[in-house]
């Protein structure tokens, strides 16, 4: 009779064989050829090289080939760079090839690897025992290791970057001053003050690569690049996106994207930070106004650029006034200071005051006075007639007067068009009735709005423009407050 | 102590403490196998399987047919013994691994990293969880089309569905611990699958009073979303009260096996002629007025020796090498691949950063597809369809015949072969149609939710199947062939989802080809 089993004990045979195989490939890829350990065995021949002295034979003697690792719970990492990176903090290891070379002294001396460790300035997987993995640009890790030049984003975590030494520090402030510079503030917040139209960049350096769009950017993906493509061409790398090409060349995107890297919020111990990171911080708490011209820079140039010329903005499909100039001659300071306190709802213009954009009253005001000192050759004619209507107007008068002369450019109803929106209730609010008949009379210089009434008269006469200031008013009803102010302003205008 | 063997003259004390520690080594090979050598006789053969707790859950004897390979495949032991690997590594992997979230990361780079030959034993864990999971359909699917549940091994058929629930139990809370972005995101949606009840609750607006979803996946989770009360959830279940209930069930499953008398065979004809392996044999006939008991057997008043009268041969060893060559054969397939793919571990658990797609683990992918039709329907409904309609086959097929034999009633391979592409076109075509015209929702993006639930690729993948087995029913006239139909089908449109959603299934649940046509995100 057949052996009913024979099939079977050659399979165990095989199976046993195989299983074998991969145990032993399995023990001895794991024990004998990991990558620190081959590391490890070079560094070996190089300290056998340099072991020319007492001290070199005895470093020879007691150098063992084991996994090294820094500890730093207060950081929390374990960083295993030292497995491979073996010479860091052997002075001869000058002219040894990397991974053994020695780490820059002057950096070391403040800060020792054991009380630091790597990953908190160089980022990269300190777990890992591999340079793949360490590296970590196409393994699942959120930090990558930093290239070497824009490790000095990291300065930042626990430095004040204006009390560095500026040659160590240099691509942060610079990216820091571009930043200023190409007015991102002006959509961007920081530290609480700036725009709203774009996302806030308090934590930008510690974003992962996917919370960023990769669609349209090429591998490796690392969220440094992604900075450099995106700071060259926003809309190409982000579709549909709104920011303004900021126009800057590959240095100042490299130096963006360094400022853009140095912004974390990480928790780091407090024995760690310099006693300027605590000033700084300090002072955030409670900041000290800034100088108008710096603050339009900052905030308003973006968008309003020198602000004596209203244009066409394509990305927002509507005009941008002219902000200088008339405006600022024929509106009241009042006017003014509401206008960018409360910014205009329902356009790009955001709020400003404290709890919005972020701006100190007094530097709002500061910033009404820069707005006010414009060239004179703006401001004479528009303050010379500025006054409001004496007669009461009729609003279904003005609602005729407006569809012919204005609904052309405002809209039907003053909902806005090419031209901004009239019905909008923080301009109704802010506007008093001279500002509306001057700029009706006057039009607006340097903008679309022509004048409606020429000095000798011909145009619109001053009791249509009362109908149309009357329909405006029919617009939006004023709240009580204003209806008062109105009245009190109109008491006191006329004579 | 005296015997009548014993010297009459006197040995000290002293001496027979250095005698007995003289043959200490002897007397403890002794003491531990007690035949002292390999068994030689039948008689020994059957002391060795009879002698030992572990050996003795085999008969003493084993009919030819089980040791065919063709007959089982050795699926069932190969579930097993991935169970056995999972927890010979599971058990390692605990000494490192720490359930909370703050460190439970850490701790698999350190697996992965430090460990000695971590990373390779992590693998093997994740491997034979894989294996684990196949093996068991696929015993469960051998077991079917051989006709192995019927009469009297319903109770079994049973305990083997109850062993399928754990596994994917096993697996599933198994797959938060790393608490990567893959366990996080895959668990997410794993409890959105208990909380689908909430989809007609929802429907319905009785979520505030009534919301069985949400008590499921709470009850799950410990908490609304997947955290700290989570993972020492699922730590507990996966390395202690699922392992324990497994073990369990597994005895029951085995000692079953005994006592409905072995793996399903066709009955041999009593002192006929019966063909096996190609061959007639004698079939050995029984006395009436004797008593053929296993006791008896092992006492040595048995059936003529070297002749093999009822087919069968002894376990010891013959049935021995077929486990031992199954054992080996799981654990080099698990070693081959744990050598060659590394178990993932992506970035680490974070919420606020969702991975697009989330997928759940692959063996529920095919309910996820359901899901993404009408969580209710494909997350409740049809899994308790499919799982009471497994548990009932072996009560609405009772008729005898076909045991142990693939397809073994006449016109079943016929039958299979025909659900199979019945069940491959339903569901690829049902597929097909949706990924090109999208459903009722793109149609008529006002109607009530209520409809979506009732009608949807997955409730007419149902009917269908349902559909075509009861025409089986009516036209083959036999019960069993209308559940070789619904069973073809259902294990089909298994397949074929698992595969849609693991392979075509990209970000926000969009068709593509390839995953390499997945964009960036």
């Amino acid at each position: 009779m057949k052996d009913p089993s024979r099939l079977y004990r050659w399979m165990l045979l095989l199976t046993s064989l195989v299983a074998l195989g991969f145990l032993l490939a399995a023990a001895v890829r794991e024990n004998l050829l990991a990558e620190w350990q081959q590391r490890q065995r070079e560094y070996r021949k190089l300290l056998a090289e340099k072991a020319t002295d007492t001290r070199g034979r005895e470093l020879l003697r007691n150098f063992r080939i084991e996994l090294r690792q820094v500890s730093v719970p207060a950081l929390g990492a374990v960083d295993r760079c030292v497995s491979c990176h073996v010479g860091i903090d052997d002075p001869r290891m000058t002219d040894v090839p990397q991974p053994y070379r020695l780490h820059p002294v002057e950096i070391l001396e403040h800060h020792p690897v054991d009380r630091y460790g790597c990953t908190i300035c160089h980022q990269g997987q300190g777990a890992a025992t591999n340079f793949h993995e360490a590296k970590a640009e196409d393994a699942y890790w959120d930090y990558p290791l930093l290239p070497r030049e824009l490790t000095q984003a990291s300065c930042m975590t626990c430095h004040d970057a204006n009390r560095l030494p500026p040659q160590d520090v240099a691509l942060v402030l610079e990216g820091m001053q571009l930043y200023e510079q190409k007015s991102c503030g002006s959509c961007h917040k920081l530290g609480g003050r700036g725009g709203a139209l774009g996302p806030a960049l308090d934590n930008e350096g510690q974003k992962t690569k996917h919370q960023l769009v990769l669609t349209n950017l090429k591998p490796p993906y690392t969220t440094w690049r992604w900075h450099q493509a995106h700071f060259r061409d926003p809309a190409g790398i982000v579709p549909g996106s709104q920011m303004k090409n900021p126009t800057v060349t590959e240095r100042e995107a490299l130096a963006l994207t360094a400022y853009m890297l140095s912004l974390r919020q990480r928790d780091v111990p407090e024995s760690y930070l310099a006693p300027d990171k605590i000033a700084q911080k300090f002072r955030a708490l409670s900041p000290r106004p800034l100088p108008a011209e710096q603050l339009y820079r900052m905030y308003c140039f973006a968008c309003h650029g020198d602000g004596t010329y209203g244009r066409w903005e394509k990305t927002f499909q509507r005009f941008l006034p002219a902000i200088r100039g008339t405006l600022a001659a024929t509106a009241t300071r009042e006017y003014l200071e509401t206008q960018i306190a409360q910014g205009r709802p329902g356009t790009q213009m955001p709020p400003w005051h404290l709890q919005a954009g972020g701006l100190l009253p007094e530097e709002i005001t500061a910033l009404v006075d820069y707005l006010r000192a414009s060239p004179a050759a703006w401001t004479a004619r528009g303050s010379a007639a500025r006054s409001a209507p004496v007669a009461r107007g009729d609003a279904t008068r003005g609602q005729m007067l407006f569809l012919r002369n204005c609904a052309g450019c405002h809209g039907v109803a003053g909902v806005g068009g090419v031209a901004p929106e009239l019905a909008n209730p923080v301009f109704l609010r802010a506007a008093d009735d001279s500002f509306l008949a001057t700029t009706i009379r006057n039009g607006r210089a340097a903008t679309a709005m022509p004048a409606f009434q020429r000095p000798d008269g011909a145009g619109l006469s001053e009791a249509e423009i009362a109908d149309i200031i009357a329909f405006l008013r029919s617009l939006a009803p004023p709240s009580q407050q204003t209806t008062q102010a109105q009245e009190k302003s109109r008491a006191g205008g006329s004579p | 102590m005296r015997t009548a063997a014993t010297p009459p003259e006197k040995t000290s004390a002293t001496q027979e403490f250095l005698d007995n520690l003289r043959q200490l080594p002897r007397n403890l090979k002794d003491a531990w196998f007690r035949l002292g050598r390999l068994p030689e006789s039948e008689r020994e053969e059957s002391q060795a399987t009879f002698h030992n707790l572990f050996l003795h859950l085999h008969s003493v004897r084993v009919h030819l047919r089980t040791l065919e390979p063709s007959l089982t495949l050795g699926l069932g032991l190969m579930a097993t013994f991935s169970f056995l690997v999972l927890v010979v590594t599971g058990l390692l992997l605990m000494i490192y691994y720490k359930p909370s979230t703050a460190l439970a990361y850490q701790s698999m780079k350190d697996i992965h990293y430090v460990v000695a030959t971590g990373r390779f034993i992590r693998n093997i864990h994740r491997w034979a969880a894989h294996i684990m999971v196949i093996a068991v359909f696929a015993h469960m699917a051998r077991v079917f089309f051989t006709a192995s549940y019927k009469k009297p091994r319903e109770f079994n058929w049973l305990v083997g569905l109850g062993l399928l629930v754990l596994t994917l139990a096993l697996s599933f809370t198994g797959y938060l611990l790393p608490y990567d972005q893959l366990a996080y995101w895959a668990t997410t949606i794993g409890a959105n699958i208990a909380n689908s009840p909430r989809e007609l609750t929802d429907a319905l607006g009785i979520t505030p009073y009534f919301d069985p979803g949400g008590f499921q996946k709470r009850l799950l989770l410990g908490a609304n979303t997947v955290g700290e009360d989570s993972l020492i959830r699922f730590y507990v279940l996966h390395v202690f009260i699922l392992p324990l209930l497994l073990v369990i069930l597994l005895s029951v499953h085995f000692w079953r096996i005994r006592k409905d008398g072995g793996l399903a065979r066709p009955e041999d004809p009593a002192g006929g002629l019966a063909e096996w392996g190609g061959k007639l044999h004698r079939v050995f006939e029984p006395l009436a007025t004797k008593t053929y008991g296993l006791m008896a057997v092992v006492r040595g008043r048995r059936p003529p020796v070297n002749r093999g009268p009822e087919g069968t041969v002894m376990s010891w060893p013959h049935l021995l090498w077929a486990e031992l060559a199954v054992l080996m054969l799981t654990i080099a397939v698990t070693l081959a691949l744990s050598f060659y793919i590394d178990a993932p571990l992506k970035e680490i658990a974070n919420p606020a950063v969702p991975e697009n797609p989330a997928k759940a683990p692959w063996y529920f992918l095919g309910l996820q597809e359901l899901v993404s039709y009408s969580a209710f329907m494909g997350g409740l409904v049809i899994p308790t369809i499919a799982v009471i309609g497994l548990a009932l086959i072996p009560f609405l097929d009772r008729r005898p015949g076909g045991e142990g034999i693939w397809f073994g009633m006449p016109g079943e391979r016929d039958v299979a072969w025909q659900s199979l592409l019945f069940g491959l076109a339903c569901t690829v075509g049902l597929l097909a149609f949706t990924v090109n015209f999208g459903w009722l929702r793109n149609w008529f993006p006002e109607i009530h939710q209520l409809w979506i639930i009732a009608i949807n690729p997955g409730s007419i993948l149902v009917l269908l199947f349902a559909g075509w087995s009861l025409w089986v029913l009516k036209r083959k006239d036999s019960v069993r062939l209308a559940a070789v139909a619904l069973f073809t089908c259902f294990l089909v449109g298994f397949v074929v989802l698992t595969y849609f959603a693991t392979v075509h299934r990209g970000p926000n649940w969009q068709f593509y080809w390839r995953p390499s046509q997945w964009p960036v995100h």
